[in-house]
C-alpha cells in the first residue's frame, strides 16, 4: 500500500482533500431520513446519465433538417450500442422529470421549504423548469413526425403569449417555421446553455443543503 | 423576519443526534440509485425508443399532443381563454411557485394553516394529473 499512501500524501499536502472528505463522510443526517429523501439524489443520477449518454449522442447527431433524422437512425442501426445509448437518454429524460416531481412533492409535504430554506426551494423550482426545458428542446432533435408536430404546438403556445408572443416564437425558432435555424437553436439550448446553467444551479442547490442541513419533518 | 414557532435545527445540532452520512445514509442512497439504474437499463435495452416516421411538414398527423409533462397546460388552454391560460401558466404560476415558501411565516400562525396549504397543494396535484389524463385520452 506504500505507493498509494505516497500518492495520497502528495495530493493531501496540496489540496487537503482528506480533511474535506472526512468532514463530508462524518457529517450526520437526522434519524428520520429514509428512502423518501433519495429522490433528489436519483434526479442527480439521472442528470449524470444524461450528460454521459448525451455526449456520446453528440458524436453522431447532426442538427440540420436534412440530416437530423438520418443521423439518429444511423445511431439506432449502425453505431455499436447506439440504440441502447439513445434509448437510455430518452427513457432517463422522462424518468428524470418524474423524479424531480416526486422530490418536489416530498419537500412540499414535509414543509422542508420553510425558513431558512426558501432559497433552496427557489433554486429547486428553477431547476425543475430547466429540466422541463431540457425535455422540450431535446424532443425536437430526432426530427420525426411526433417531434416536429409536438414542437409546432409548443412553439405556437409560446407564440400566443400576449404582447411578447411573436418575438418569443421568432427568437426560439429563428424564423416563423421550424427550419435549420430552429434545430441549431434548440440544439444549442439543449447541449450548451442548459447544461452550463443547470450545473451552476445544482452547485448552489447542493451547497445550500450542506450549509442549512436537512429539515426536520413537520 | 419573525421567528417561526418551531425553530430549525442548525447543522451543528445535527451533529449531536442522527446517523453518520457515511456509511449509513450513503449506502441507502447508493442502493436506491442502483435500483433506478437497473430499471433504466431494463427499459433502454428491452424497450428501445422507436424512431417514428421522419418529420413531414405537409402531413399533419391526427391527434397531435405535446409531451406528457405539458398535457395539463395543454388541456387547460382548451377550457379557458387562451390569453388568460397562457398568462397564468407562464407568467403567474412560476413566480408564485418560486415565492411560495415566503407564505410560511404567515400561514403557520393559524391552527389549520398547514392543513389548508397542504390540501390546496394536494388538490392542485390531483387536478394536474386529472387534466393530463383527459388530454392523454383526447377529451375536448
Amino acid at each position: 500500500m506504500r505507493p498509494f499512501k505516497a500518492i495520497g500524501d502528495f495530493f493531501d499536502e496540496r489540496f487537503e482533500m482528506r480533511r474535506v472528505l472526512r468532514e463530508f463522510a462524518d457529517h450526520n443526517v437526522p434519524d428520520h431520513v429514509n428512502w423518501l429523501y433519495c429522490f433528489g439524489g436519483i434526479t442527480f443520477l439521472c442528470f449524470l446519465i444524461q450528460a454521459f449518454t448525451g455526449i456520446l449522442l453528440a458524436f453522431y447527431y447532426q442538427p440540420t433538417m436534412d440530416d437530423a433524422y438520418s443521423s439518429v437512425l444511423f445511431i439506432m442501426e449502425e453505431v455499436p450500442y447506439g440504440a441502447i445509448v439513445r434509448s437510455l437518454h430518452a427513457w432517463t429524460a422522462n424518468i428524470m422529470i418524474i423524479m424531480v416531481i416526486i422530490h418536489m412533492l416530498r419537500v412540499f409535504f414535509h414543509g422542508a421549504y420553510r425558513p431558512p430554506r426558501e432559497m433552496n426551494w427557489l433554486t429547486g423550482v428553477l431547476l425543475f423548469f430547466m429540466t422541463i426545458t431540457f425535455g422540450f428542446s431535446g424532443y425536437l432533435l430526432p426530427m420525426n413526425q411526433l417531434a416536429y408536430w409536438a414542437t409546432k404546438v409548443g412553439t405556437e403556445i409560446a407564440g400566443a403569449m400576449p404582447f411578447v408572443g411573436s418575438y418569443v416564437q421568432v427568437f426560439l425558432m429563428g424564423g416563423e417555421r421550424i427550419s435549420d435555424a430552429t434545430l441549431t437553436r434548440f440544439y444549442t439550448i439543449h447541449v450548451i446553455i442548459l447544461p452550463v446553467v443547470l450545473s451552476l444551479f445544482l452547485v448552489l442547490h447542493f451547497v445550500m443543503i450542506r450549509k442549512q442541513g436537512i429539515s426536520e419533518p413537520l | 423576519m419573525n421567528q417561526p414557532e418551531r425553530r430549525e435545527t442548525s447543522p451543528e445540532e445535527h451533529q449531536k443526534g442522527g446517523v453518520p452520512f457515511f456509511p449509513d445514509h450513503f449506502v441507502k442512497e447508493m442502493s436506491v440509485m442502483a435500483l433506478v439504474a437497473a430499471i433504466l437499463w431494463f427499459l433502454a435495452t428491452l424497450m428501445p425508443m422507436p424512431m417514428g416516421e421522419p418529420a413531414d411538414p405537409l402531413r399533419t398527423p391526427p391527434g397531435i399532443k405535446p409531451e406528457w409533462y405539458f398535457l395539463a397546460v395543454f388541456q387547460i388552454l382548451k377550457y379557458v381563454p387562451k390569453d388568460a391560460g397562457i398568462i397564468f401558466s407562464f407568467l403567474i404560476f412560476p413566480p408564485l411557485l418560486m415565492l411560495f415558501p415566503l407564505t410560511y411565516n404567515w400561514y403557520s400562525k393559524y391552527t389549520y394553516g398547514r392543513l389548508v396549504v397542504h390540501t390546496i397543494g394536494a388538490l392542485g396535484v390531483l387536478t394536474a394529473v386529472f387534466l393530463s389524463l383527459l388530454a392523454y385520452l383526447g377529451f375536448e
